[in-house]
């Protein structure tokens, strides 16, 4: 890893650690206010790809398991792993990946700026929406013993503005890699 | 940022934090081990004891567990209504216990030790060429560096769109503060590379590698 691939990582969880700071932002079509920070495990992977994002990822989960309030809410210490939804935190760093992963390949600069942003699309959802209530809902169903369904069912309800979180994400990256390009990797 | 560790001399203080760790580590095993009732209690009780002696407070003791706790108890009645009174039982002591242990250990770890601990952890991965052990306490004080920095910035994007009647959205506020935060790294890398920071070291097992 270069030290410019270390740095901008480092800064990438700065950035995910002051979402979490920040009051939640309203959007302006739909009345939901959008905690920030999940968002930005989606623009890690959209805008850092695979490797740096999953790594700014688990910067922010190690800043929280040594004691750091970096989490909304200014939650930290080893206690949120041991909370119901624990899944979710360990299903960021996977989720991190796949986003970059996806966005690695699907997006090239050659196209044009509609197909980068539904590309970063599907990224982010794949990412922060599938394979993120994946680990959620597994590992919910598996502390709980209520069984995957129920566990499914009672994790619907913030799906919708994970989607719309998505939307932000794919715009965002798209913009950010028009201003400041960071994909693909340099070596 | 202040860490949650809190400043004492309780004999769990005084341990060393590996035992701490490898207690936790046992305890999240162990408890998912036993359903009963009567095992849980005891040792949600021996949490509650062993967070007691640390001398935190009530006050302050709330305000720290209430959102882990919140979570808990919502989880835990789910459970308790859609399966049975047993099961929504067992899952608020476990995780009850768990969190009381975890938080224990956070109390009393300061974030120097954890580190020291993780670089060490790290060590059997370095050899496999893996991570540099190094390069994660770098890492940690350079994301503790910075995340006031982003803040600032927020807030100045904020004040630059309220002076120009725009309104403050996600769209228009993430990506300048995205960018303008990682167009920095260029010279923050040069200036870590210029002190030798992370090269001096290793250059020596970097010529091995060659």
């Amino acid at each position: 890893m270069t030290t410019r691939d270390l740095v901008l990582t480092a800064l990438f969880a700065a950035i995910i650690v002051a979402l979490g700071l920040l009051p939640p932002i309203m959007l302006g079509f739909i009345p939901v206010p959008i905690t920030a920070q999940s968002m930005g495990v989606m623009l890690a992977g959209v805008i850092l790809g695979a490797r740096r994002g999953t790594m700014a990822v688990l910067l922010v989960l190690l800043l929280a398991a040594i004691g750091l309030p970096v989490l909304s809410g200014g939650r930290g210490g080893l206690a949120v792993f041991a909370a119901p939804t624990t899944g979710y935190l360990i299903g960021w760093v996977f989720a991190a990946f796949t986003t970059g992963f996806i966005a690695e390949r699907v997006v090239k600069p050659s196209q044009t700026s509609l197909t980068q942003t539904l590309g970063f699309f599907v990224a982010a959802v794949a990412g922060g929406v599938v394979v993120l209530y994946a680990f959620g809902i597994t590992y919910l169903a598996f502390i709980t013993g209520i069984g995957m369904s129920k566990a499914f069912i009672g994790s619907m309800a913030f799906i919708p503005g994970d989607i719309i979180k998505a939307v932000v994400a794919a715009l965002a990256g798209r913009a950010v890699m028009a201003g400041y390009p960071l994909l693909p990797a340099r070596a | 940022m202040n860490s949650l560790y809190v400043e004492g001399d309780s004999f769990f203080h005084r341990l060393p934090p590996r035992p701490k760790l490898i207690l936790l580590l046992t305890a999240s095993l162990a408890l998912f081990l036993t359903r009963s009732p009567l095992l849980l209690g005891l040792s949600a009780g021996a949490a509650a004891l062993l967070y007691g002696s640390l001398g935190i407070g009530w006050q302050q003791s709330w305000i720290r567990l209430r959102p882990i706790l919140l979570t808990i108890a919502i989880v835990a009645l789910a459970t308790l209504v859609l399966n049975s009174m047993e099961e929504g039982g067992v899952v608020l002591l476990r995780l009850t216990t768990l969190m009381l242990i975890a938080a224990a250990v956070t109390a009393t770890v300061p974030i120097g030790s954890f580190i020291d601990e993780i670089t060490l952890a790290a060590r059997p991965m370095e050899r496999l060429g893996l991570v540099k052990a190094a390069d994660i306490g770098l890492s940690v004080g350079l994301v503790i560096r910075f995340v006031p920095e982003v803040v600032l910035r927020f807030q100045q994007l904020r004040q630059a769109h309220q002076a120009r009647g725009l309104k403050v959205r996600a769209t228009t506020m993430i990506v300048p503060l995205i960018i303008q935060t990682l167009k920095s790294a260029d010279e923050i890398a040069a200036a870590i590379d210029a002190r030798g920071i992370r090269g001096q070291r290793h250059a020596r097992n970097l010529e091995d590698s060659r």
